[in-house]
């Protein structure tokens, strides 16, 4: 590939920027400029973190507050207490630097109102996330958590913006 | 103990307990409304929890969901879910006017679909309950419309819910004029589960 045509492949993805999905119990880390996705929060909590010096991010979709939550066969990363050492661990694995990591939440809502079965899984999800983040360290700059509707995140390694979209209140950045 | 576990016969048997659950629910839903409603329930399936929102083309599709713990016996939960252009068609159905008169989803509207809903899950989980000589009941329905993936996983990530694997049953409601296409999960617990089997012979 001749030096023109790759500075022209190079414009064309920080233009289009590679979105990349993670899944339901999933994480992945990327490098500026892709973009990393997650769709249809709800009880969960999209975890995104980012190391602002290098524009590495990091997108953790978790699904339950620990390991011993569930004995069922699944996804490791569905637990936060196993989705976020390992997410950071990735990152550093990268280069990204763990004292530079910081943190940015959205999901974690109560889908149902008004019932007392599972109205209070995603405040659980949220509480052990934070618990999780504080033992790794990293520390939070935004939440938005809470509430009854879902949410799809976008985690921009480029600038470190996370895009919140939901049917209740559109698209917004935190 | 999982679903995967049953035979081909038993799937039939529970596939005309949810025909026989449809049917009193049909009864039901036509008392209540004061015309001829019908309900069945062509296919019923086993399937992965993950795989439930490709049914609406993808984690983001608006749907309408009414969820049920089961009490009882079997524990675990049901799931009502349609598409929000079937569940504004429902609510045409029950007023007998034609498709298309509902267009916004407020709370009149989600009030009658969470009944609805809600009269079918009693009726089908009685109809299990009856089959399989256990006590099935539902608590107190809740409703909500939004992202498919979301609502699946609300229900799936409840703490007494482990369940993979659910059971579907497409359902279908229709007069003379009107047919309507919606989906109801039964997704018992573990134990819920192996309780429900070993009555139906599989254990």
């Amino acid at each position: 590939m001749s030096e023109a045509s790759a500075l022209l492949r190079d414009l064309a993805q920080a233009l289009d920027p590679t979105h990349l999905i993670v899944g339901v119990g999933e994480i992945a880390c990327a490098r500026e400029p892709e973009v990393l996705v997650t769709q249809a929060l709800g009880s969960c909590v999209g975890v995104a973190l980012w190391d602002p010096r290098l524009y590495i991010g990091g997108l953790a979709h978790v699904m339950l507050p620990a390991a011993s939550c569930s004995a069922a066969a699944g996804k490791r990363h569905r637990f936060a207490d196993l989705a976020i050492p390992d997410l950071v661990e990735r990152m550093v694995d990268m280069g990204a630097g763990p004292r530079r990591i910081v943190a940015k939440l959205a999901g974690g809502a109560s889908m149902f109102r008004g019932e007392s079965g599972i109205d209070t899984i995603g405040d659980r999800n949220v509480a052990a996330v934070r618990y999780q983040l504080e033992r790794a360290g990293v520390p939070i700059v935004v939440e938005e958590t809470g509430g009854s509707h879902a949410r799809t995140i976008e985690l921009s390694t480029g600038t470190g913006i996370l895009l919140v979209r939901s049917y209740t209140y559109g698209i917004h950045e935190i | 103990m999982r679903f995967d576990a049953l035979s081909e016969m038993q799937i039939d048997a529970l596939r005309e307990t949810g025909s026989i659950g449809a049917g009193h629910a049909a009864t039901a839903l036509s008392q209540l409304v004061g015309h001829a409603v019908s309900i069945d329930v062509p296919t019923l399936e086993v399937l992965d929890v993950g795989e439930v929102p490709e049914l609406f083309g993808g984690p983001e599709t608006l749907v309408v969901g009414v969820h049920v713990r089961l009490l009882g016996d079997v524990g675990g939960s049901m799931l009502f879910l349609a598409e929000r252009s079937s569940a504004l068609a429902l609510v045409d159905l029950m007023h007998a006017r034609p498709v298309g008169t509902a267009r916004a989803f407020s709370a009149d509207e989600e009030a009658l679909v969470t009944h609805v809903a809600s009269i079918l899950m009693s009726a089908y989980l009685a109809a299990v309950g009856r089959l399989a000589d256990v006590s099935l009941l539902p608590a107190r329905p809740s409703s909500t419309l939004d992202m498919a993936g979301a609502i699946v996983e609300a229900v799936t990530s409840d703490a007494a819910l482990r369940a993979d694997v659910a059971l579907l049953l497409k359902t279908r409601f229709y007069d003379a004029d009107t047919s309507v296409d919606a989906y109801l999960f039964f997704l018992p617990d573990p134990a819920g589960l192996g309780v429900l089997l070993g009555r139906l012979g599989v254990a």
